[in-house]
């Protein structure tokens, strides 16, 4: 029986591929009417959407300062790295294709790869229940998927991608994370397929942007070991990375003239020296800083954003590394130096593919009230304090402090309920020991 | 040995007065009438010494100021500007100033080809200028100073025809406040201090009281004669006032009302010593001058004519008196070939712009050269300058710019434009309001933060309105029929004030205890999900309350039983 027979014995209808098509088009139109309407400079400058790291005026003022025989690394405006700088001036000035063009084009790419990301990790779940059904407790029968649930996921996380607002805004802003998403999202669907050489150069190209992606490498290192259990593939991903990353830099070597970008855009990324908002922790945090402790507070705080999380995360969760892969990215956009609602977007638009943990996280109301309540209170503080002087900082501040609250209390609830999920299906739903009500615990 | 030491000092006196013979000190105070109601005074102290400024070791001097000296010769200084100002001056309605300088301190320098280290010498010149001058200008370095590519040429003699602009550098502290701490030690500079002859009228007490007062020390090295084969070194000080008449509260004038004393005597130093008044409005607007004026000057320069009365300061207690003679009149203005405003656009404090606009009346498309030093803090994008006279646009015939770095280097923006003929053109540019560390604002922090004067610089080819010296001369007697093929000027613009966005200074540990909560709410269920795995346990449904009240119920059983 053919994979696809065997997923179309389900009850649930999947969609139509016209229902997906005309959804994918609505997606792409909502963008293309806001990217050539008046409000895209409104969108493009709110400080959530573009920071220093991302936004496209600063690409801009980067190309032009080149074109005018400067090197745009002497100045620090330009924080994106040589090789993405050379790229954009490709696509722009050689292909002479307008920015808004560009940006709608690969952001609606990027929906597609998600698509097929979405699908093939569907099958490997599917796959991989079918292999463990056997260990399964009797009375789980209701938590095994069906057919539906694995076509129709794929859907989903289009439909998050396409229609969440944070990456609508993401794109129309004009913000360059809208490559980086596409890189990231490229990463993904190799991963999943398994391929040692092309997803490792995607994430090259990820990392090379934001530094923080390079720590994709161990899900990705994972995946080739323990879902493909190929130990050459796997350790032949770290070399082709490692190379890459060479690789890029020397280029990047070259085309910057010499080592000043280093200091441009992952000094930058690293020490935080500009101080613009966001809907991060960084920027108050080290407006506030004592000077004698910011060294300390940033080489924490960086740590906490990249490794910190990433190896007991990486043992827990070896046997998804999806997840694993989703947690990570998830982690790092809120913790990153320079995060916008582009990072937020993407990650959450991953999420569908784990809507069979969704019954068991506790949080959802919660967290989708706070982000409901921050995402209207940001731009209105923002006003408040840099327009009308009449809030200052720490009302913004106060926003951004609870954007973070509910972004953790959503990715530790999905990991929660992987863990409840797991143990549901080996032991059963029943909670009761010797016929007492009992309770589940963490010890 | 009384004999030898007599011999010796025979000797060696008249050699010394042989040596030092060879300098000369002038002191001049031109008093122009601007408009209907303003009065310019400007006071010119010019030294001139016939000594080879490369070989000077400034050990001994006669009429130069030593303390300035010594400084010039230890940091390898060839050209010394350096001016202090409070006030703007209005060249729509003044015409052009004798010497340009910028609000606030200014000072730009030429450091000679055999400096080591420019940057190192810059700072500490300004610091060193600072305490001679008791001015703020220790905070000039490398932060706020930039070494101008076109615009701040040698105005004195240069050993070489290529000029490497990796000497010049410039600077200016918008915010100085000049007072009278600034003015005493200027005074005792000059030779005759404040004690005799003009500088006696640099009364603090009144010299204040005005609309536009600058101070300024111009050193460079001259040509001794017309071949150049030798050069001396000259410096100039000078102090400009603008009077408001309607302050002084008459519209008739006397240096009594104007410096609160008459000139004690002549200073004996000086080798002329002179008064001018501008009479050449006399006929519209006629004022009549007591004591009557020595002689009339008349100048022809470069088009336009001006007549000044000439008085010799004398060895007697002198004043001056002006009384105008019948109605108000009301005098049109008449503004000068080229004149610049520069301003803020944009509201809130996220994203501004800098404007400035150049107006050119004159009949013929005028070439300039536009200069801005923006602070780090105001990063500038150069893609967004836009030049543009009368809605067309117009390409700079040049642009040199050097991007700024956060806390290291100011942006550096040079701009060769040509004005079209009767155009009003203006040069804009975006920028970023941006975000500093809270220990990073001064302590009014809501007072806000400078953008110094833009530098426009052009050749007039016409003087009108144009009282300043020419390139060979150092007195306002050189500058009569001093017509030449162009007319350097150098207008400062407005300087102006942004106020960036403030966080709340009382709330360090806040932030930190509030942000590091954050963190510590993502590690606590990390921590858990990874190190710990999930067990049933028999749930102890029972409320605390039902629990402490079935312990007291049990007790109180268990006593009574007893």
């Amino acid at each position: 029986m053919s994979r696809r027979a065997r997923l179309l014995q389900a009850k649930d209808e999947p969609y139509e591929t016209r229902t997906i098509i005309s959804m994918y088009m609505l997606g792409i139109f909502i963008r293309f009417w806001l990217i050539y309407s008046k409000y895209q400079s409104i969108i493009g400058h709110h400080v959530e959407i573009s920071t220093p790291l991302n936004s496209w005026k600063r690409v801009s003022e980067g190309l032009y300062v080149q074109s005018k025989g400067i090197n745009p690394y002497e100045g620090d405006l330009i924080h994106e790295a040589p090789v993405i700088l050379l790229l954009y001036r490709i696509l722009t000035q050689t292909f002479y294709l307008p920015a808004e063009f560009l940006f709608l084009l690969v952001d609606s790419l990027t929906a597609v790869v998600l698509y097929f990301v979405a699908k093939k990790y569907m099958f490997h779940l599917f796959v991989f229940q079918e292999k463990q059904k056997g260990e399964y407790a009797q009375d789980s029968k209701e938590f095994i998927l069906s057919g539906a649930d694995f076509l129709n996921s794929p859907v989903f996380v289009m439909a998050a991608f396409l229609f969440n607002p944070y990456t609508i805004f993401n794109c129309v802003g004009l913000s360059t994370t809208v490559f980086h998403n596409f890189f990231l999202a490229i990463f993904l669907l190799f991963m999943l397929q398994g391929n040692p050489i092309l997803a490792p150069i995607a994430l090259a190209f990820s990392a090379v942007m934001s530094l923080y992606a390079g720590v994709l490498i161990s899900p990705l290192f994972l995946y080739l070991y323990v879902i493909y259990k190929d130990k050459v593939r796997a350790y032949i991903a770290l070399g082709v990375f490692t190379l890459t990353l060479v690789a890029l830099t020397c280029f990047s070597y070259v085309l910057g003239s010499g080592s000043a970008f280093l200091k441009n855009v992952y000094g930058f990324i690293l020490t935080v020296p500009d101080l613009q908002p966001n809907i991060g922790l960084f920027w108050y945090f080290f407006t506030e800083m004592f000077d004698h402790f910011r060294e300390l507070f940033i080489c924490s705080f960086q740590i906490n954003a990249t490794v910190l999380y990433l190896i007991p995360l990486s043992v827990k969760f070896r046997n998804d590394p999806f997840l694993l892969t989703t947690a990570v990215l998830f982690l790092v956009a809120i913790f990153k130096s320079y995060p916008c609602l582009g990072d937020i977007g993407f990650v959450m638009s991953l999420f569908p593919c784990f809507m069979h943990l969704f019954m068991y996280a506790q949080q959802g109301f919660l967290v989708g009230v706070i982000f409901l309540i921050t995402s209207a209170l940001g731009p209105i503080l923002w006003h408040l304090w840099i327009y009308s002087n009449s809030a200052n900082a720490n009302f913004y501040f106060g926003v951004t402090l609870a954007f973070a609250i509910a972004e953790i209390f959503l990715v530790t609830d999905i990991l929660f309920a992987y863990m409840k999920r797991e143990f549901c299906l080996k032991y059963g739903s029943e909670r009761k020991i010797d016929g007492k009500e009992a309770i589940l615990m963490l010890e | 040995m009384f004999h030898s030491t007599l011999t010796t000092f025979l000797l060696v006196v008249p050699l010394a007065v042989l040596t030092y013979a060879f300098d000369t000190f002038s002191e001049e105070l031109l008093l122009k009438p601007l408009g209907n109601d303003h009065l310019y005074a400007h006071f010119q102290f010019a030294t001139k010494w016939d000594t080879d400024p490369e070989q000077e070791s400034f050990r001994h001097t006669h009429m130069f100021p030593r303390a300035l000296g010594e400084i010039v010769a230890r940091y390898n200084v060839q050209e010394l500007h350096v001016s202090l100002t409070a006030g703007l001056w209005m060249y729509e309605t003044w015409g052009y100033p004798i010497m340009d300088a910028a609000p606030g301190a200014e000072l730009w320098v030429w450091f000679k080809e055999d400096t080591e280290n420019v940057d190192k010498n810059w700072k500490e010149l300004a610091s060193s200028l600072s305490g001679l001058l008791c001015a703020s200008l220790n905070f000039i370095d490398k932060t706020n100073s930039i070494n101008p590519e076109y615009t701040f040429k040698p105005r004195g003699a240069v050993s070489s025809p290529t000029i490497n602009s990796t000497f010049v550098r410039y600077s200016s502290l918008p915010r100085e406040i000049v007072c009278t701490e600034n003015l005493t030690p200027l005074k005792k500079l000059l030779p005759c201090e404040a004690k005799q002859g003009l500088g006696s009228l640099l009364n603090a007490g009144h010299i204040y009281n005005t609309r536009y007062h600058s101070m300024a020390i111009h050193m460079r090295p001259i040509c001794r004669d017309s071949s150049c084969e030798s050069v001396s070194l000259e410096l100039q000080q000078s102090v400009s006032l603008v009077y408001d008449l309607l302050i002084l509260e008459a519209k008739h004038w006397s240096f009594r009302k104007l410096f609160g004393q008459g000139v004690i005597g002549r200073c004996v130093l000086a080798e002329t010593a002179t008064i001018y008044v501008d009479t050449t409005n006399n006929e519209s607007v006629p004022f009549q001058l007591k004591p009557d004026p020595d002689e009339y000057v008349t100048s022809f320069r470069g088009g336009y004519v001006h007549t000044y009365a000439k008085y010799d300061v004398q060895s007697y207690v002198m004043s001056l008196n002006a009384n105008y003679l019948g109605k108000n009149k009301v005098v049109l203005n008449s503004p000068p070939a080229i004149y610049a405003n520069q301003y803020i656009t944009g509201y809130g404090q996220e994203r501004g712009g800098i404007v400035t606009t150049i107006y050119n009346n004159h009949w013929s498309p005028l070439d300039v050269v536009f200069l801005q030093n923006i602070p780090w803090y105001v990063p500038i994008y150069l893609h967004t300058l836009k030049i543009d006279a009368g809605g067309v646009r117009i390409e700079p015939t040049r642009i040199h710019y050097i991007p700024g770095r956060q806390r290291e280097r100011p942006y550096h923006l040079e701009v060769l434009v040509k004005l079209p003929a009767r155009s009003i053109t203006s040069l804009s540019i975006d920028f970023d309001y941006v975000f500093l560390k809270w220990q990073e604002y001064p302590p009014d922090a809501n007072h806000g933060f400078y953008i110094g004067s833009a530098v426009v610089s052009t050749i007039l080819p016409l003087a009108r309105n144009y009282t300043g010296l020419p390139q060979d001369g150092s007195t306002i007697s050189d500058s009569f029929n001093a017509s030449r093929s162009g007319y350097l000027v150098q207008m400062r613009t407005e300087s102006t004030v942004i106020t960036l966005p403030t966080p709340d200074f009382s709330m360090p540990y806040n932030v930190i205890c509030l942000a590091c909560t954050v963190v510590a709410l993502a590690f606590g269920p990390l921590h858990n999900i990874t190190t710990k795995r999930l067990i049933l346990i028999v749930k102890d449904n029972e409320h605390f309350i039902v629990k402490l009240k079935n312990k007291v119920v049990g007790i109180w059983t268990r006593r009574t039983s007893e």
